[in-house]
């Protein structure tokens, strides 16, 4: 029954990191240069002959703390800032209309198609005002980097992921938009522990139409508010894997988001290549129909969101059973407290909470008036504080097991009307 | 005890201002001197020890006590000192500039997402009940000053991982916060803690940054005890021309300076009326309350209780006294530039 279980656990979720491209190994980002001395300059990438042509040339012509400022257009290029002396490098599009500075990966082949920026071992880079499109692993990868900002960005089909942070410490992902990804829009990974982090900023994000709206695999310290999900398979999911260092996901809080409409069965036509069936491609399967899964993970805060329209559950938690780390496999001290479910009865989740009752001190308050939760006596929704094991419940645990390995991915969907919303037309099997 | 003689010497303006900083003592005179003290503070190389894990057991509240828990952050802002551009008490004009670079507390909301109020001197007020466990999580989001800082707390009890003394080589890890890292303390509310305590940054530079704004108050109480119907903290100290850059000295109660720019406080008779007033500065002080008696810890009924840095006295009372009244420090030098305010009761 054990090694039963632990299969099926597998299947639950595994947002796979980006394992067909090379990239540089992990290490720690370490202690920070000091800044850069002498004048800072900035360096203009435009089609007038004073300029540099590309953003890759202006790159290498950069010095830490320099200013690029890129003109309205078209680019196609890979540009990649490396080199430790760029700390706090400046790369500015259009901030107001990202759309008009575009990277486009069509044709591009090699190293250059895979990212429309990637920064590796560069502290505090800034990207602001660019858009990216048909890039093959991300649209702006950052990894080994203390501090960086990645902001009033666009990225559109792009890989995997449409911003990605891997390995690093702190920074903030502001006032951007990803859709059409076959991973997540947004990506916090690999965090790596400290004694005093520093912190990462998720806000004022839009994210549609991917796999995940966003997934954040062993990430810690994250802060992740004040932004959109929907339309995608799943909407936030924090979760603990053995494919990157430093399990589980912890101290991270997820703030007054907006989850709804996560309902997008990209399994029957996607506008990505869909790698995660594993009819197809032998990777395990997500669900779909997920607001927020917690999938191992501890002392998460998720608090203030408005949960709607998710026609799976709009909650679910579960320890990661399949973990080989197994002291980070339960999900331990996290609070779901002020919430608002179902948009006021006027588009309901399917299930507002799953929760088997996994791991210990993990309590739910002032979520309002929840309905059809799994298991349904609400037996497992403890008031907070709580301190002790929670209890697993294994009828609740079996059903969201199979929840999330049927084949018919909307086998167990409940089924409510939405509400108007508008702008927003919510999307569940996609047509062209 | 501090007699007559020591006290009136120990508040003559004469007294120098002194800054340890990175192994270097500064006499930080003029602005110049200031700048070196903050340069060398922005250069104090992260103690070793600082990162080390806790070898302490982590504390945990007392059987039916609770977790009361915290976001704060420290950044430096633009602050007012008189925004009024007047001390209503003499009708005396302010004139000159009034707005320098603060270094102040902010409370946040969980992961520091959002502000919950602004930015001020006191910083936010911790309360909590004797068994409670007080959990800061402590962030240093200021990106111009580039120092450590931290929170240190008086009257609570902690072990030494959560002090929050920047303290050389022996230093542990809640007393040197890098900008953009944070930290969380946690505090023990014990019997002996019971009362109104500083709390303030303890950091490299945390003379400098202290009188620049970085500091708040605790409020513990017995089990179960209620809170006064009106309650107020006054924190007296001074903003020193080569700190601020402004062209005067400034005596200040929680960071402005003169009546109407000071916390107006009201109340209304038969109320139960408390003022917590602690000395943030290198000078003694006293408060007075005019048409307004008290009992002190040991009793006796006083109207100017004298107190020094970082010490607190309390003055609580039943009201049964209408009308505008003044409150003040009663060192003369204090009160005649700006350590005054009003007191309102209906």
């Amino acid at each position: 029954m054990r090694t039963g279980l632990a299969a099926i656990a597998a299947l639950l979720l595994v947002p796979s990191a980006a394992m067909a491209i090379d990239y540089p190994s992990p290490k720690d980002p370490g202690k920070l240069p000091p800044r850069p001395n002498g004048q800072e300059a900035t360096l203009h990438v435009c089609k007038k002959p004073r300029c540099f042509h590309s953003i890759q040339e202006a790159v290498n012509a950069s010095r830490g703390g320099d200013t690029i400022k890129v003109a309205n257009g078209k680019y196609k290029e890979g540009v990649q800032v490396k080199n430790k002396g760029r700390r706090g490098l400046r790369i500015i599009g259009n901030k107001k209309n990202p759309g008009k500075v575009l990277l486009n990966g069509k044709s591009l082949k090699g190293a250059k198609a895979q990212n429309a920026f990637f920064v590796n071992d560069v502290d505090d880079v800034t990207i602001r005002g660019f858009k990216a499109k048909n890039y093959k692993a991300n649209g702006f990868f950052l990894t080994n980097v203390t501090g960086y900002l990645l902001k009033n960005l666009i990225a559109q089909h792009t890989g995997r992921y449409g911003a990605y942070a891997f390995n690093s410490k702190g920074g903030t992902m502001a006032k951007s938009e990803a859709y059409e990804m076959s991973d997540s829009g947004f990506y916090v990974g690999q965090t790596p522990p400290q004694s005093k982090p520093k912190r990462t900023f998720l806000k004022n994000l839009k994210s549609h139409t991917n796999v995940l709206g966003y997934s954040g695999t062993n990430m810690r310290y994250v802060t992740i508010q004040d932004s959109q999900f929907w339309n995608n398979g799943i909407g936030i999911v924090p979760n603990a894997l053995d494919s990157e260092d430093f399990a589980p996901p912890e101290f991270n809080v997820i703030k007054d988001n907006e989850i709804f409409w996560n309902n997008f069965n990209y399994y029957l036509g996607a506008p990505f290549p869909v790698t995660g069936d594993e009819t197809q491609t032998g990777v395990f399967p997500f669900p779909v129909g997920l607001g927020i899964l917690l999938f191992g993970g501890r002392d998460t805060l998720i608090e203030g969101n408005k949960i709607y329209g998710n026609y799976a559950a709009g909650f679910a938690m579960i320890d990661q059973l399949a973990l080989e780390q197994e002291d980070a496999r339960t999900v331990d001290r996290n609070t779901i407290q002020g919430n608002e479910f179902g948009l006021g009865g006027m588009d309901l989740n399917g299930r507002d909470i799953a929760y088997d009752g996994s791991g210990s001190d993990n309590c739910f308050g002032d979520n309002g008036d929840t309905q059809n939760n799994l298991p349904a006596d609400n037996s497992e929704l403890v008031a907070c504080p709580f301190s002790g094991a929670n209890g697993v419940n294994t009828d609740a645990r079996n059903e969201m097991i199979q929840i999330s390995v049927d084949k018919d991915r909307e086998a167990h969907w409940i089924k409510h009307p939405h509400a108007d919303k508008a702008g927003y037309t919510p999307l569940e099997h996609y047509g062209g | 005890m501090l007699d007559r003689r020591s006290f009136l010497t120990s508040t003559a303006a004469a007294v120098p201002l002194i800054c340890s900083v990175g192994g270097k003592t500064y006499d930080v005179s003029t602005a110049r001197e200031v700048d070196e003290a903050d340069a060398a503070a922005a250069k104090t190389p992260r103690p070793k020890a600082s990162a080390a894990q806790s070898e302490f057991p982590t504390p945990q509240p007392a059987p039916g006590g609770q977790v009361r828990e915290y976001w704060i952050q420290a950044r430096s802002k633009r602050w007012d000192i008189a925004p009024k551009k007047v001390d209503e008490w003499m009708k005396n004009r302010i004139t000159g500039r009034t707005t320098f670079r603060a270094f102040v507390y902010q409370q946040m909301s969980a992961g520091f997402a959002d502000p919950i109020g602004r930015a001020s001197m006191p910083g936010p007020t911790l309360e909590a009940e004797v068994g409670d466990l007080l959990v800061v999580h402590f962030r240093n989001a200021d990106k111009r000053l580039n120092q450590a800082v931290t929170m240190h707390p008086h009257g609570v009890k902690y072990n030494p991982e959560y002090d929050g003394s920047y303290l050389g080589d022996y230093t542990r890890a809640g007393g040197f916060i890098a900008p953009g890292e944070e930290f969380t303390y946690r505090w023990e509310c014990t019997p002996d803690s019971v009362g109104v305590w500083p709390y303030h940054d303890h950091g490299p530079n945390h003379t400098l940054n202290t009188m620049r704004g970085l500091f708040g108050a605790v409020i513990v109480r017995p089990k179960g005890a209620g809170k006064p119907d009106v309650e107020q903290i006054l924190m007296m100290h001074s903003f020193a021309p080569q700190v601020t850059r402004l062209p005067r000295l400034f005596q200040a109660v929680n960071g402005r300076s003169g009546a109407g720019n000071t916390p107006t406080v009201t109340a209304s008779v038969g109320q139960d009326v408390a003022f917590h007033v602690t000395g943030f500065d290198s000078n003694f002080h006293t408060f007075h309350i005019h048409g307004h008696r008290w009992k002190d810890p040991a009793g006796t009924f006083v109207d100017n209780p004298g107190f020094g840095p970082n010490e607190t006295v309390t003055a609580r009372f039943t009201e049964d006294n209408p009308g505008r009244w003044l409150w003040h420090c009663h060192v003369f030098s204090h009160q005649d530039a700006g350590m005054a305010g009003w007191y309102v009761v209906n």
